[in-house]
């Protein structure tokens, strides 16, 4: 039952890395996730997949700077305390 | 008219001011303090003489004590003013804002919820009543509570099995907070996928999910009591009274225009939603279970 708050932030950052590294062009046109191909339906309500859609390209774009900053906050971390 | 319905005015004759939260009880304190301070006052210019109260005769002093009290106002002004930005400090005392009979109510409603009728929450004026005053309303006190009785109930547990250690406390509260956390952001995201229109806020989030603690206490402590069998026992009746709980309460926030004609659901979207409430739900046994049974052997 070793569940700290500290893993749970490690276990964050590492779900919002994954987000951050999906490739645009690569991945996610050939999916058909891509966020030009999203924007369709203004009438209806946005489903599951536009909204998922949505919010991958928002954290795309918001967490790139700060990214950097916490992942080398962690990478320091981890190597001094281990 | 399921609109009129959700906004009836309360006008009970217990509330004097339907926006205060907490009893007036200043005006009683200023006049005592008032007649405290007049006889201390009156014995300055007296004190003068003496050489042991020179010090605080001496007008320099004066103005510095009248400086160093303006200055201590000033920094609490600021610091009032500046905690209202990183902590909704307003907001919470509205969760705060009980009394024992509401506490009463509502600990008999999460361990006993199948006779209660109405499950709405009351209104005045557009904003919730405060939970004093409605044994529906989400409140904090009961959560905070009962988390810091499980901490403290784990490490009887732990101690009866001479598995303590002081730093093991530390360990499940933080745990225990994980979890919360985890449950807190999980159902944001679900709540955000599925384009919920809720007024359901993060504090009353956490409000409800915190509800379990009780359960889990009762379980627990009832094993510790009478052994393994009885904490099975308790603690699957708690299990299915916050499952009713939480689905009744639930429902009326997410499912809010079908549940209030209490037509049965229908249509994707309501099917939806209808899971959704299902799920989180169902999160709270298992959750409950996984949180106490490494403290019952």
């Amino acid at each position: 039952m070793a569940f700290t708050l500290y893993s749970l932030l490690q276990a964050a950052l590492l779900c919002v890395n994954a987000i951050a590294v999906l490739h645009e062009e690569r991945f996610l046109k050939n999916i058909g996730w891509g966020t030009d191909q999203g924007i369709g339906g203004f009438e209806e309500e946005p489903g599951i997949k536009s909204q998922l859609m949505n919010l991958i390209r928002s954290v795309r774009t918001v967490m790139r700077v700060p990214l950097i900053i916490v992942n080398s906050i962690a990478i320091i971390l981890l190597l001094l305390f281990g | 008219m399921p609109a009129s319905k959700r906004r009836v005015p309360v006008s009970q004759p217990g509330m004097a001011d339907p926006h205060q939260l907490f009893d007036d009880t200043s005006s009683a304190q200023s006049r005592g303090y008032g007649a405290q301070r007049a006889p201390g006052g009156l014995g300055y210019p007296t004190a003068s003489a003496s050489p042991q109260s020179a010090f605080l005769g001496d007008p320099v002093s004066n103005m510095a004590m009248a400086y160093g009290s303006s200055l201590a106002a000033q920094g609490k002004e600021l610091v009032d003013k500046n905690i209202d930005r990183f902590i909704p400090v307003t907001k919470l005392k509205y969760y705060f804002a009980v009394d024992t009979m509401y506490v009463g109510k509502k600990l008999g409603l999460l361990f006993f919820p199948y006779l209660h009728q109405d499950w709405e929450v009351q209104y005045q004026q557009d904003t919730p009543v405060a939970p004093r005053f409605d044994v529906n309303a989400p409140d904090l006190y009961i959560p905070a509570m009962a988390f810091i009785t499980y901490v403290l109930v784990a490490g009887l547990a732990l101690g009866t099995q001479d598995r303590f250690s002081p730093d093991l406390l530390g360990l499940q509260a933080s745990s225990a907070l994980a979890w919360l956390t985890l449950e807190v952001l999980a159902i944001l995201l679900s709540l955000y996928l599925v384009t919920v229109n809720t007024d359901l806020t993060t504090i009353d989030l956490v409000a409800f999910l915190g509800y379990k603690y009780v359960g889990m206490i009762g379980g627990v402590l009832m094993g510790l009591l009478f052994g393994k069998v009885v904490y099975y026992l308790v603690l699957g009746w708690c299990c299915v009274s916050i499952f009713v709980f939480m689905i009744r309460t639930l429902r009326l926030k997410i499912l809010a225009e079908a549940a209030a004609e209490g037509i049965p659901v229908r249509g994707a979207r309501n099917q939806l939603r209808m899971y959704l409430t299902m799920a989180v739900a169902a999160a709270q046994p298992l959750l409950m279970y996984w949180l106490t049974f490494h403290l019952v052997r």
